[in-house]
């Protein structure tokens, strides 16, 4: 007995020994004052290289752009710490001049580079001076088509005289996920040719200091900096995590395995399966929901995108028949298992954006009829999400809201009910032909479309594109999907595809203005087929009627309620015209330990997106605090 | 000697045609890939931000001229030989302006390290553990090994490397699962830093060999098995001579060659990198910053990594093609 008893305790000493040692080799630094975040970007081909500016270059979402980068506004997708839009750099929002030919920029005063030196004027004006006279810079291109000229009064006040009207011009200077980051003058100005500088080690206006790098491009480590106190987040307290580290953990096995052995504090994403996994074995690991979906909504709508050069696609009633094929419930269990935010319009159901669109618009929805050629329907189906809810209900019980307002923010509100009935005869109506079981097109061809997906790298659109596919071939359409993995960028881009599941829709999501994605939606910017077409109309959809509202929100300020009105004119133009079909929001598998730090954002407590490459998530780290404090 | 000088010449003339063809292959294939660099790094660009139309468009012209993908394919195909004979391939197109030369020097000596280690060794055990299966045939022990390496052989590499992971760095979380060494650490030549990165290539060596050994071990053993039917060692036998001579000497030597030869190839193909190790276990290396390459439609970055491939592959065969004659005097050279 004494013999087995010595050998369990010798057993059980050498695992736990053992086991604390493979601990201690994830990081020498103290792991009670260091917040480990998943970088999606992967591993960082050349790692030394934090020169953002220069296209391409190097990574972004390595902490540079979230702890060491800074620029004059930034607006959040969610609600923000003090509303969604904040004046970073600046000290108060851009000022237009009448007719949009000049902003006029208040920075604060008294913040400070990381090597102490003062930030002003100079450097912004140095900024836009460097991308007037660099091509191949990330803004060069917009700054030297609407700057003309960029002056500084003082070494506060900065003044841009644009080349034409713009009314949006700030948003070069807005962080969503990124923007133009302000340069440091007196790093940049002896550096020589901007496209060959490294810019190693970095020198931050942000709160945290690169600390070291895996010259692999593995993780990347940052410090906060001693003067915290003299950058533009202060304003919200002291940053919690003394480091914060950024690592490439894997492939989504490895990251859900990483954040059960505590090692990996915030996964950016991991498919759906992956967070019901932690949800279910990690008592430790919250998500932006409390129970189910769990999921961030992104300000970023997945659809079905058809390409409108296809002339198979050029009546409204054919794709509105093809929208009467989905079973949109089905589309939601088949990509994220249910755990999808659903949107009848081309409008991301996150941020504010159902406040301002959504419910606005729920009663014109309700009512919108439709003409099948052989009558009228209201395709509208408002119980639509308490519905997959009920359904969800019978596995995962307790999980799901019950409260329908709840059910709503987490699953969205309505959405098309399938019509298989009402799809024939918008289908007949234009002019097609069922024989045999199988439709045929006006000229007698029959009706094929081929939907690209992404395949394995994003299996939840894949997913989704095969639930549609099938739903329309079950109906007699010849569909299938196309799986373009790697390659369905250039497919997007060039219009090779009769439609794609993909997004052209994206937002700030925080913010009501739809002028970020809409513009470029301007019939001006089509391109010829076969050639490269500019994001974000992948669709190359062109109406006079959406060129009238995108020109009437150029012509109105960023916040008015009159863009706001022309928002939803665009949103009932979307409906009337179904050029693209919306179907949910990018729902975003954020999962974050509670083991060593606190306070991160949730639905509950919505002061900013908790997706970890996003750059506001400096505004997440002024409101972590340790579990563990010494 | 003059029959050895007109073998090497003859081979040596064999190494440069199948580099040549290599590479033009290579970068035919590569520039006849529908990825392009140009529409990869605009979308990368304009993914998050609001860009307009018309600043994609003189970013487009911007970066073809960067890039270096003005011109047609002869004439790249061209400017790529000038490059690639002075030794240089160029900016990485998905890393610009970093030279590939650059990239490729940081990630191969990972590979080289963790490969070369893990075949060498695996190659060692196999043989001597086929050698002796495949001699003293009535042994029970070494007929487990074999059933054991004919049991690990057929499993594909990325279970056995998934098994490793779950059972060593999650049920039983002894090390890490990922990297190449601890995070924060400074990569130098000090004890914490190669204690570190030994500590991080026990898995995915391990993974290695255990994967590689069953095919050393099944191809020693038969080798010997053949071998041992032979009348010299038959003769041997019969004369009395120690057994453990007759297996060092007449047996596994004999048997050696064509495991040689298997060796020179797993190293030379050492240059491309284990992917799916490098995947799993997220060790750093040239496998996983090729698949990166492709994806990203950096064409420069692929040719570059393949070209070494292709002749560190060839180089390897020619080495073998040029050591045979001196190693077996079986081999005529004529």
């Amino acid at each position: 007995m004494a013999i087995g008893r010595t050998l369990t305790v010798a057993v059980s000493t050498l695992a736990a020994t053992t086991v604390a040692f493979a601990q201690s080799q994830v990081t020498d630094l103290p792991r009670e004052q260091t917040l480990i975040v998943e970088n999606p970007e992967g591993t960082i081909k050349n790692a030394s290289w934090f020169n953002y500016w220069s296209v391409n270059a190097g990574g972004r979402s390595t902490g540079l752009q979230q702890l060491c980068m800074d620029t004059l506004w930034y607006v959040d997708s969610d609600e923000g710490l003090d509303g969604a839009w904040d004046n970073s750099l600046a000290a108060e929002p851009p000022q237009y001049n009448d007719d949009f030919t000049e902003m006029t920029v208040k920075l604060r005063e008294g913040l400070t580079w990381s090597d102490g030196e003062p930030f002003t004027a100079d450097d912004v004006l140095f900024t836009v001076e460097t991308h007037k006279n660099s091509n191949g810079l990330y803004w060069s291109a917009p700054i030297q088509i609407n700057v003309e000229e960029a002056t500084a009064p003082d070494p506060h006040t900065v003044v841009f005289k644009l080349k034409k009207p713009n009314s949006r011009f700030h948003i070069i200077f807005t962080v969503r996920w990124n923007a133009l980051w302000i340069m440091p003058e007196h790093v940049f100005a002896d550096a020589g040719d901007p496209l060959k500088f490294a810019f190693n080690p970095p020198v931050c206006l942000g709160p945290y200091k690169l600390m070291a790098f895996d010259p692999n491009g593995k993780w990347f480590t940052w410090e906060k900096r001693e003067d915290w106190e003299n950058t533009s987040v202060a304003r919200f307290g002291e940053p919690g995590p003394t480091y914060v580290a950024y690592t490439d953990p894997g492939p989504p096995d490895k990251r859900v395995i990483a954040q059960l052995n505590h090692e990996l504090d915030i996964i950016h994403d991991v498919a759906p399966e992956g967070m019901f996994t932690l949800a279910r074995q990690s008592p430790s690991s919250v998500a932006w929901f409390d129970g189910f979906p769990y999921a961030h909504p992104d300000p970023t709508l997945p659809s079905l995108i058809f390409n409108h050069q296809n002339k198979v696609f050029s009546d409204s009633d054919v794709r509105w028949a093809l929208a009467l094929l989905i079973d949109i419930k089905a589309v939601s269990m088949a990509s994220y298992r249910g755990a999808a935010t659903i949107s009848a319009i081309a409008i991301p159901p996150t941020g504010t954006h159902p406040s301002d669109y959504h419910k606005p618009l729920e009663s014109w929805l309700e009512e919108f009829e439709l003409d099948t050629g052989q009558g009228t329907i209201k395709p509208y189906d408002t119980e639509i999400t308490l519905a997959l809810a009920e359904q969800l209900r019978a596995s995962l019980g307790d999980a799901i809201p019950s409260d329908p307002e709840a059910i709503q923010a987490a699953f969205g509100q309505g959405w098309w009910k399938p019509n298989p009935e009402a799809a024939a005869q918008l289908l007949e109506k234009a002019g097609f032909e069922k024989r045999g079981g199988q439709w045929y097109t006006p000229d007698g061809e029959p009706f094929r479309i081929r939907i690209v997906v992404e395949g394995e790298k994003r299996p939840v659109m894949t997913r989704a594109g095969t639930m549609i596919a099938q739903a329309w071939r079950q109906f007699g359409i010849d569909a299938e999907t196309e799986v373009a993995e790697g390659t369905l960028i250039q497919r997007r881009n060039t219009g090779d595809f009769d439609a794609i599941i993909s997004w052209s829709v994206e937002t700030l999501g925080g913010h009501p203005d739809l002028a970020f994605f809409l513009d470029s939606w301007h019939s001006e910017f089509i391109a010829e087929p076969g050639a490269p077409q500019p994001p974000r109309n992948w669709q190359r959809y062109s109406s006079p009627e959406l060129d009238e509202i995108i020109e009437k929100i150029r012509g109105v300020g960023f916040d008015t309620e009159e863009a706001v009105e022309l928002g939803r004119d665009y949103a009932k133009l979307m409906v009337r015209e179904m050029p693209i079909i919306p179907l949910m929001a990018y729902n975003v598998f954020t999962v974050m330990d509670t083991t060593y730090w606190t306070g991160y954002p949730t639905a509950d407590n919505p002061y900013t997106n908790p997706v970890p490459n996003w750059a506001n998530t400096k505004y997440m780290m002024t409101q972590l605090r340790p579990t563990k404090p010494d | 000697m003059h029959g050895y000088g007109q073998y090497i010449l003859k081979r040596l003339g064999q190494f440069v045609l199948v580099v040549f063809v290599g590479i033009s292959i290579t970068f035919f294939v590569t520039h006849l890939t529908p990825i392009d660099p140009v529409e990869t790094t605009i979308s990368a660009a304009a993914a998050f931000g609001s860009t307009s139309p018309e600043a994609i468009a003189m970013l487009r012209e911007t970066l073809r001229e960067l890039y270096g993908t003005e011109g047609n394919v002869i004439q790249q195909y061209v400017t790529f030989w000038g490059r690639i004979l002075q030794g240089d391939f160029g900016p990485s197109l998905s890393a610009f302006p970093t030279p590939v030369s650059e990239l490729i020097a940081r990630a191969l000596p990972w590979t080289i390290g963790l490969l070369v280690t893990a075949t060498i060794i695996a190659w060692v055990l196999g043989n001597i553990l086929g050698g002796l299966a495949g001699y003293y045939r009535s042994n029970v022990l070494l007929k487990m090994s074999g059933v054991l390496a004919m049991g690990l052989h057929p499993i594909p590499y990325y279970i056995v490397a998934f098994v490793l992971l779950i059972l060593f760095a999650y049920v039983w979380p002894i090390f890490p699962l990922s990297g190449g060494y601890r995070m924060n650490l400074a990569p130098r030549w000090d004890a914490t830093f190669i204690l570190s990165v030994l500590y991080h290539s026990i898995l995915p060596a391990l993974s290695l060999i255990l994967v590689g050994l069953g095919s050393w071990f099944m191809g020693m053993r038969a080798l010997v098995s053949n071998i041992v039917t032979e009348d010299y060692v038959q003769y041997a036998e019969l004369g009395g001579v120690n057994r453990r001579r007759i297996l060092s000497r007449y047996v596994m030597r004999n048997a050696l060659v064509p495991q040689m030869t298997g060796l020179a190839m797993s190293l030379g193909a050492i240059f491309n990198g284990a992917i799916i190790t490098e995947e799993v276990f997220g060790y750093p290396g040239i496998g996983s910053l090729l698949v990166d390459a492709v994806h990203a439609g950096d064409y420069s970055l692929v040719l570059g990594i393949t070209t070494i491939s292709i002749v560190s592959v060839a180089a390897a065969v020619l080495i073998i093609d040029l050591a045979y004659p001196l190693l077996d005097p079986r081999v005529k050279v004529a």
